[in-house]
This record gives structure tokens, sequence and C-alpha cells, in this order.
């Protein structure tokens, strides 16, 4: 039933604290402890208006740290999701612009035809990284790398960095700021991307050849697996889940922004191995992603009330992914010893 | 499936079996830059004055420095993402120690002090986070970009740091040492230096056998711990000489000077042929990697190609070059 490639605590030995760090404890530890020392120093934090501030944020870090979580539980890496989150951006507000002038008075449509467009673009850039990672046996670190000076490239040379205005007002609006049962839509979409990953890594075949292919792409190919498949829809969708984001980032700002996701490949990157998600592949849960995630947009709203500088704050998240890192580490180590 | 990788090397194996053609692909990269000059010298013809040779010497020497630094890590399996911004805040650090020691030309120690130390500082913690704790390289040089790229930017308060001694731009921008610019200098005497380090002693050897196998280089007795961490540092302290020099060039401590400069050292020993996998390249091929790059974006400018497109164009060369080098090592 569960994915083969996981490492479950096989020792009959373990002790209760070992399945604790096991089940993603580390990240729950961490969690707990960031909300505790958030509300206690600052109460403003539990403010509701505040929270749902958090949520948003948390939806917004979630989607792509899922992407980044489904490459890199494929054994491979993607640097270049912020730049797709970019210039979906870009596109979502140009395909609006230009098709509000097209069809005016059918705002629903356009907004969905920049949704397909946006997602179309993320489909493409993971067909590439894909093609070029999994049938030239490319280094994804590398293929990433560049595609993301690509895009970035693109991004700018045709905005010249000015945003892109004249988005639906219903766009801004109805998903942007809206919220349904209370809470903000975007949180509803990430909550759902977040079910289906779940969902899938644990049930479906996909989700477990996605692990073998991480944790060993020549057995998985020896035990029958279409590894270039399952590479290319895990590149894919990685795509579109960024591509997404930067669909729902645009309904937030209010404009195709080509200047967004310039610290979301560090931020994703982040939020999965904080989450537990392993550089070598083959290891990684949806749920422990989303408690990192949900971590670090803990960690920022706390920075931001007690106003700490936005410089300062890049310091804090680079130095927490080194210390979670480090701990981790440290514990593995002395869990083998 | 894709195609099994193992036919495809076949199939270009006979093919290209001459002796002749394994010449060329050995001077791949010296043609691909002879044709690039070429090219642009048809649009452009400054492209191909003995000014503009000068310049692209000239701007290659601080690429090539930080080419080759990046490739001290690479040829063990590893990765500097924190070498840009140590590069920026080595600038900042450096210049306002000059500037707060007057700036006179005694002032210049105090700073190529004060940059080499925190530089080694840098390049000590990803060694020791890298080698000592165990972290993955990319994560840690990526966590340490952060904090670096913040720090340059906060000590600076994000201006320029104007003031510097003249003796330092000057000299070592504008001088030159028997007719030969002194970054020139510069990038010749690190070359040299790296290349008798890695093929004449025990440090650089046990770089390649780290990088190649690093279970085998435990089991052949290698000390990797310190072999690491004097690689990491190694690699932050010639950044910082870069830096310096750098500087120089720009008259002033620049919070956002090394932005750019990870992608493109990496980019310039990756199209070079140091093997991102570990154990293949060397400082040679980082040079001829960073004086590549520096003629395309030379011409690029010349002819004036949109800085974007710039970019577009250095992504798509970083992943023509990986086919390329990935074909030839196969064979």
């Amino acid at each position: 039933m569960a994915p083969l490639s996981v490492a479950k605590p096989t020792e009959q030995r373990s002790s209760l604290l070992d399945r604790f760090l096991m089940q993603g404890g580390i990240v729950i530890t961490f969690l707990v402890v960031a909300v505790v020392a958030t509300a206690l120093v600052e109460p403003r934090f539990l403010n509701r208006l505040n929270l749902i501030n958090v949520m948003r944020n948390f939806a917004l870090l979630l989607i792509p740290s899922l992407a980044q979580m489904l490459v890199m539980t494929a054994g491979g890496f993607d640097l270049s999701v912020g730049a797709v989150v970019a210039i979906s951006s870009v596109v979502t507000a140009a395909v609006m612009l230009v098709g509000s002038g097209y069809f005016p008075g059918m705002e629903i449509g356009v907004i969905l035809l920049s949704l397909v467009a946006a997602i179309g673009v993320g489909v493409l850039v993971g067909l590439t990284n894909a093609g070029l990672v999994a049938s030239l046996s490319l280094s994804p670190f590398m293929v990433t790398l560049a595609m993301m000076s690509v895009l970035m490239g693109i991004a700018l040379y045709f905005t010249q960095g000015i945003p892109i205005y004249g988005v639906a007002d219903s766009f801004i609006t109805g998903v942007g700021r809206g919220q349904f049962l209370g809470l903000p839509i975007v949180l509803h979409v990430a909550l759902v991307v977040l079910v289906v990953c779940i969902v899938m890594q644990r049930f479906t075949a996909l989700g477990r050849h996605i692990y073998a292919v991480g944790s060993d792409l020549r057995s998985a190919r020896l035990s029958g697996v279409a590894t270039g498949r399952t590479l290319t829809i895990a590149y894919v969708l990685a795509g579109i889940l960024a591509a997404l984001t930067g669909f729902l980032m645009t309904s937030r700002l209010g404009s195709g922004q080509s200047t967004i996701g310039g610290t979301l490949a560090l931020e994703t990157i982040a939020a999965a191995v904080i989450g537990g998600v392993s550089l070598r592949g083959g290891v990684g849960r949806a749920e422990h992603v989303a408690l990192a995630a949900l971590f670090l947009a803990v960690i920022a709203n706390a920075m931001n009330l007690v106003q700490v500088d936005s410089k300062y704050q890049t310091l804090v998240l680079g130095a927490v992914l080194i210390v979670a890192l480090a701990i981790d580490r440290l514990l593995l180590r002395k869990r083998q010893a | 499936m894709s195609t099994p990788s193992g036919t495809k090397a076949q199939s270009v194996g006979p093919l290209s079996g001459g002796a002749v053609k394994d010449m060329l692909l050995a001077a791949r990269l010296p043609i691909a830059i002879v044709v690039t000059l070429v090219l642009f010298g048809m649009v452009e013809p400054r492209v191909l004055s003995f000014g503009n040779f000068r310049n692209i010497a000239i701007q290659a020497s601080y690429l090539a420095i930080f080419a080759m630094a990046q490739t001290m890590v690479i040829l063990t399996r590893g990765f500097d993402l924190s070498l840009g911004y140590t590069v920026s805040l080595v600038s900042v650090a450096a210049s306002m120690a000059m500037v707060a020691m007057g700036s006179g030309d005694a002032s210049i120690l105090y700073g190529v002090g004060a940059g080499v130390l925190i530089a080694a500082l840098i390049g000590l913690a990803n060694g020791l986070l890298i080698a000592g704790i165990g972290i993955n390289p990319l994560v840690t040089t990526l966590g340490m970009a952060n904090m670096v790229m913040a720090l340059a930017s906060t000590i600076s308060g994000g201006f320029p740091v104007t003031g510097l001694p003249r003796g330092l731009t000057t000299e070592f921008a504008q001088g030159s040492l028997l007719a030969i610019p002194i970054p020139i200098w510069f990038a010749g005497l690190v070359f040299a230096l790296l290349f008798l380090t890695l093929k004449a002693t025990k440090f650089g050897r046990s770089l390649y056998i780290i990088g190649a196998n690093p279970r085998a280089a435990v089991a052949a007795g290698i000390r990797t711990l310190p072999v690491l961490v004097l690689a990491y540092t190694l690699c932050a302290v010639l950044a910082a000489l870069g830096a310096l020099l750098l500087t120089a060039r720009t008259g002033s401590g620049e919070p956002n000077l090394g932005g750019n400069l990870t992608l493109e050292a990496i980019a310039a020993a990756v199209v070079g042929g140091v093997r991102l996998s570990g154990g293949e390249g060397g400082v040679g091929a980082a040079l001829l990697g960073a004086l590549f790059i520096t003629v395309l974006s030379n011409g690029m400018n010349l002819v004036q190609i949109d800085g974007y497109l710039q970019q577009i164009c250095l992504g798509v060369i970083i992943i023509v070059s990986l086919i390329v080098n990935r074909d030839v090592t196969r064979r």
C-alpha cells in the first residue's frame, strides 16, 4: 500500500521519539513553537484579519512548494519555479487586457481564457524541462537554472519590467480578495491542490512511480516503470502548479508583474526540505511540506508584525533553512549511531 | 520511454570516429570563440579591433577568476551559490573599511584584509556545514547566499560606498605591468596557482577523487572534511579577490555587484566542460568558458542586443553546451 521507496522505520526497536521524528515531528515542533512564540510576543497575530492574511500567504507559498516537492521526490529540482510564476502572471494580465477588448462584458470568460493561457505556459515549460532532464539526461539543476534565465529574460523583455494593469475587477475582488465560508478563495484552491497531491502520493500508481523514479531511476526502469513518462508528468504538474500560482498572485496584486517570484525558488526549496523532502529524491510527503510552508508563512508574518526590515527577513529565511537542515542531519546521525 | 541514452552514444561513436573529428571536438571551445568573434565582426567590424580584444581580455579576467573559484568546489560535486553575494558583501565591506581608514593608499590593505577575512569566514562556514554536518551543498550555499545578500544590502543601507582610495581605482583597474593590464595578471596568476594545485598537490588530487567517488575517497584514506573545508574557503577567498578587482573597476562598493555572477560563474565553468557530477574538468576549462561567455556578451553589447534578450541567450547557450559536453564525455 505505502510507496515502496519511502523509508519506513523498519528497525523493530525504533523508539516513540524516533517514530515521531520520522512522521514529520520536527516540522510540527517548529510550527507549534513559531505559532506560540509569535502569539505571545505579538498578540495582534491572533487578530482575525491577520490570520486571514497569513492564510493567503500560506496558500500562495503552498502551491509552488508542492510543485517543488513533486519534482524533488522524482529526483529532480526546479529552480525555474519563480520564473514560471512571473511569466504566467504576465501572461494572465496580458491575455485579460487584450481579451477584454475583444470580448467586452464577458469577464468570466476572459478570466478563464487567461487561466488557460497561463496553464499552457506552465505545461510548455514543464515539457521543456522534462525533455531536457529526462530524454537528454542533463542535470536538472543546470537545466532549470538556464530555464529560469530564459523565462525571466522573456518576461522582462516583453514588459520591460513595467507591471501590466487592466486586470478585470471581478478577478481582483472575486479571486484575489474573495472569501468563501469565511476563508480566502486562494486558500481553498491551495487546499484542494494539497488534497489532490496527498491522494496521488498515497493511493495512485503515479504517486508510487514518482517515488520509485526518484529513489532509484535504474531499478524503477528495470521494474517496468515508464521512467521518462513519470518524470515528464512530474515536471508538467510542477509547471501547472507554478502557473496557477502566477494566476492567483496576479489576482492578489491586481496587475501582471515580471518581477515577482524572485525569492520563490529559495522559499519553495526551503518549504520542501524543511518538510522532509530529500534532495536525493524518493522521499517526501505533501502534508509535511504543507506544515513547513505554514511554518514559513507564520515566521514571515511574525517578522512583519514586529517590523523587521525585509532584508533581515531574507537573512532569517536563509538561517532557518540551514538550521532546520542541520538539526535534521544531526538527529539522523544520532539515530543511526 | 525516452530513447535509452546508450544507443544514442553508440550511434554517434562510429560516425565521428576519425582523429580529425576528435581534435575538432577537443578544440570545440576555441573554435566556438573564433566563430563567435567572426560572426559578430561581420555585423559590427569594431568587434575585431585590437582595442576590443583588450577589452574582452580584461572583462574575461574577472569572470574567469569567479569561474575558476567555482570550479574548485564543482570538482567535489559541490556548488557555491553564495559566490555572487559574497562578491557583493566583500565589495561593500572592503570599501567601508577603506573609507573608515581615511581612504589613503595605505587603507587599501585594510580593505583587502577585511574582504578576505569575511570571505574566508563565509567559505569556512559553507565548508563546515557541508562536510562537517553533511548538509547538501546546494541548500547550504543557497541559504548562505540569502544571509550574505541581506548583510550586503543592510550594512551599506542599499547604497554604493563611495570615496575609495585613488590608488585602488587607478592602479588596480586601469594600470598595466609590462603592457598587460593588471586584472589579466591576476587572472593569470590565479590560473597558474590553481593549475599547479590541481595537478601537483595532494589536495588537488583529493578534490578529483572526492568528486569522482566520495565513498572511494573515504576508503582511500582521504580526510574529506579538511579538504572540502579548504576547497570552499579557497573558493570564497578567490571570489573576494575578484570582488576587490571589480570594486576597483567600478570605483565604489556596490551592494548589487554580484547579483548575476553566481549564474555566470557556474555557466562559464559548465560551458567550459567542468562536469557538475564532479571529478572532471579543470581551471583551464573554466578559463575558456569564461572567455567564450565574455566574447558572446561583448558581441551582443556591440551589436546592441537588448539586455533581457542577452539573458535569454545565456540560458540557451548553457543548455546547448550541456548537451554538447554530455555527448563528448560519453564517447
